[in-house]
């Protein structure tokens, strides 16, 4: 059985604010709190589709259909694994919660088993089910829990965009620094490099393409790089849904073993 | 022309069948070899085709699940695993049909989780959903947020399936004297009297998961009477009387969060349970005692492995020193514990595995290391061996049955 944890708003980083443009300077960390502070639709339907690709140009692919909804204190998110096989019907759910502190619940339905079990959502750096993403990666990690500082303001793919270093405060955690490109008054991080514990490139995310639905800008296809053991995950969403009701009912035990 | 139209409306059917359900599972070929022998018998040569037929629609669903075994000896084994319809309600779930019912947090071991009961024709080593077997019955599940109550009623009794007598896992039985069997009272009819009936209260909070339990059900087991006559050629003849008897028991479990670790629970009471005594003319052999049986375990990941460790205890109440002891009991409690490693590597497509049980009465263990490859999506390999450590009690009786294992799973 793979490794189904996420301790994490899927994609939460893609859901990008319509703020207006700054008249005075703005500061690295006002910076990050915009993207991280954007507003974002009550809940949201799609389908992930993710490709990886190894050193020898194979593939495998993973699909899910996922749900997720903002009861405001909690966010709730639930996800049934369609792709491939062998994980097929599996569904995991996550609570995460707005309060300090406070770890994210979170429960696998195994189909063969036919059993809900807790897990721990402590191990962040744990890829997501095989691809180059870590579930912290996947989301929506606060402000201050780094230091920030402006590199420089640069275009790249014809976007203005702001150049931010992120240092961990943490001095354990999986990454010595990130660089990410936010594009000006949108606040999307269009690139991100990962910086491993000795200084050196690890990874590297590349937006592909962002849409507009229903006033949000969704990022739609991402690329992580992996350049340290030539392996890369494209993730592309498909048919994403803001604000379509999902009723509370979703999100319980009754769902995950129901299944979509 | 009469005949070719009904042909047509049959494949037009068919096809817009076919298009609209769902056809999953698996197609598996599994080999084992005996380490324990000196000519290294293979054991297990066998290939397995398993099917889910599922269909959904707003309200209802259902579900067929055939299995069929083709053996070394071109022997073909038909199991109808699961075969139920749902009926969805706003508050409420129906299921009626074969179902497998799993209860409880324990992995690996049977405590609360005794609706569905087990096919050990392979001892433990098959997967656990091919060790539980379906009943039939109706289940029905009340939901109020995230509290469900799920009620079970079973009209038709499903024992334990044990291994023939000429199979590597048939258990080790230690009789004075070698017993005749009087299968006559084995069987439980269908009816409503013979019913069993299963409750559950569960819910999934943010602070802790649990269940409670209880229920009122025949005994899966079944307890052996003797009696004892003297034979016309000289000497006692032994005669031993199967026969399941009705068993009520309570309990629950529990799982919940600190930091890293995952802390599990669960047990059950048993409202008198028959054990075999050691004199078997005495009251047929046979002494009813309650009987307390439950486990507490974590989980937990250290340097990028994942860790579980369980320990269990049964207890007899009220202990007596007649009661004979056998495989699962030696004396008035009995320990066992599992543990299991597992360390996932190359973006999940290599999998290690190590996984034992170890009973502390008999000093006995077995031990399951593992290595699983996913060579495509579809195909996954398996690779393992079974050891059997010890020379009595519920592993060290097949201390014989050594193996070396592979298999090739297509997943569908």
């Amino acid at each position: 059985m793979k490794t189904l944890k996420i301790s994490v708003l899927f994609l939460s980083f893609l859901f990008l604010a319509n703020v207006t443009t700054f008249a005075q300077e703005i500061t690295a960390l006002q910076v990050i709190e915009k993207v991280y502070n954007r507003p974002v639709g009550d809940d949201m339907t799609s389908n992930l589709k993710m490709t990886l690709i190894n050193s020898g140009g194979n593939e495998r692919v993973r699909e899910i259909k996922q749900f997720s909804r903002d009861f405001g204190k909690v966010e709730k998110r639930i996800m049934f694994f369609v792709k491939p096989a062998d994980v097929k019907n599996t569904s995991f759910m996550n609570w995460s919660y707005d309060e300090e502190g406070k770890d994210d619940d979170q429960w696998i339905y195994l189909p063969a088993l036919k059993k809900v079990k807790r897990i721990s959502s402590d191990s962040k750096g744990d890829y997501f089910m095989g691809s180059d993403f870590t579930y912290d990666d996947l989301g929506d990690r606060k402000p201050n829990d780094d230091t920030h500082k402006i590199l420089r303001e640069e275009k790249l793919n014809g976007e203005d965009c702001y150049v931010i270093e992120s240092t961990p405060k943490d001095e354990d955690y999986m990454y010595s620094k990130t660089v990410t490109w936010i594009i000006k008054d949108k606040w999307i991080g269009l690139k991100k490099d990962f910086y491993d514990e000795d200084g050196d490139l690890l990874k590297t995310l590349t937006v592909n393409k962002y849409k507009d639905i229903k006033g949000f800008l969704i990022i739609t296809n991402t690329e992580m790089n992996n350049i340290q053991k030539n392996h890369k995950t494209v993730m592309e969403l498909r048919n994403v849904k803001i604000n379509s009701g999902i009723p509370k009912s979703k999100f319980t035990e009754r769902m995950m073993t129901r299944g979509i | 022309m009469k005949k070719i139209i009904l042909i047509m409306m049959l494949a037009f059917t068919y096809t817009a069948f076919a298009q609209s359900v769902d056809f999953s599972g698996y197609v598996r070929n599994y080999s084992g070899m005996l380490l324990g022998n000196e000519n290294n018998d293979f054991v297990i040569l066998q290939n397995t085709f398993n099917l889910n037929i599922e269909k959904k629609f707003d309200n209802s669903a259902f579900k067929v699940n055939p299995m069929i075994y083709h053996d070394y000896s071109d022997s073909l084994t038909f199991r109808l695993r699961e075969a139920y319809m749902d009926l969805y309600f706003d508050n409420f779930d129906l299921r009626v049909g074969k179902q497998q019912i799993v209860w409880g947090k324990a992995d690996g071991v049977f405590i609360t989780d005794i609706v569905s009961p087990k096919n050990l024709f392979q001892f433990l080593l098959p997967d656990f959903d091919e060790i539980r077997m379906g009943v039939t019955g109706a289940k029905f599940d009340y939901y109020f947020g995230d509290n469900t109550f799920e009620l079970v009623w079973l009209p038709v009794f499903t024992p334990t399936n044990l291994p023939s007598k000429n199979s590597l896992w048939f258990p080790k039985m230690d009789f004075m004297i070698p017993p005749t069997f009087d299968y006559s009272k084995q069987n439980i009819t269908p009816s409503l009297k013979n019913s069993e009936v299963f409750a559950k209260y569960s819910a999934l909070t943010s602070l802790v998961d649990f269940e409670l339990m209880a229920g009122y059900m025949w005994d899966d087991d079944a307890t052996m009477f003797s009696s004892l006559s003297p034979k016309p050629t000289g000497g006692m003849q032994l005669t031993l009387t199967p026969e399941h008897k009705r068993l009520s028991l309570a309990g629950g479990s529990f799982s919940t969060t600190v930091g890293p670790f995952v802390f599990r629970g669960e047990g059950a009471y048993y409202f008198g349970k028959n054990f075999n005594t050691k004199n078997p003319a005495v009251n047929n052999g046979v002494i009813e005692k309650d009987y307390i049986h439950y486990m507490l375990g974590t989980d937990f990941t250290l340097f990028d492995i994942k860790f579980s460790a369980q320990f269990i205890q049964k207890a007899i109440m009220d202990y007596e020193d007649i009661i004979k002891p056998n495989n699962l009991f030696k004396d008035e409690s009995n320990n066992m514990m599992t543990f299991l490693a597992r360390y996932s590597t190359l973006n999940e497509t290599l999998d290690l595995e190590f996984f034992t049980y170890y009973d502390f009465e008999y000093d006995g263990a077995l031990m399951r290391p593992r290595i699983l490859y996913n060579y495509s999506d579809a195909i996954n390999l398996q690779f393992g061996a079974n050891i059997f450590l010890g020379t009595e009690g519920l592993f060290g009786q097949y201390n014989k049955n050594d193996m070396v294992y592979g298999k090739i799973i297509y997943n569908f």
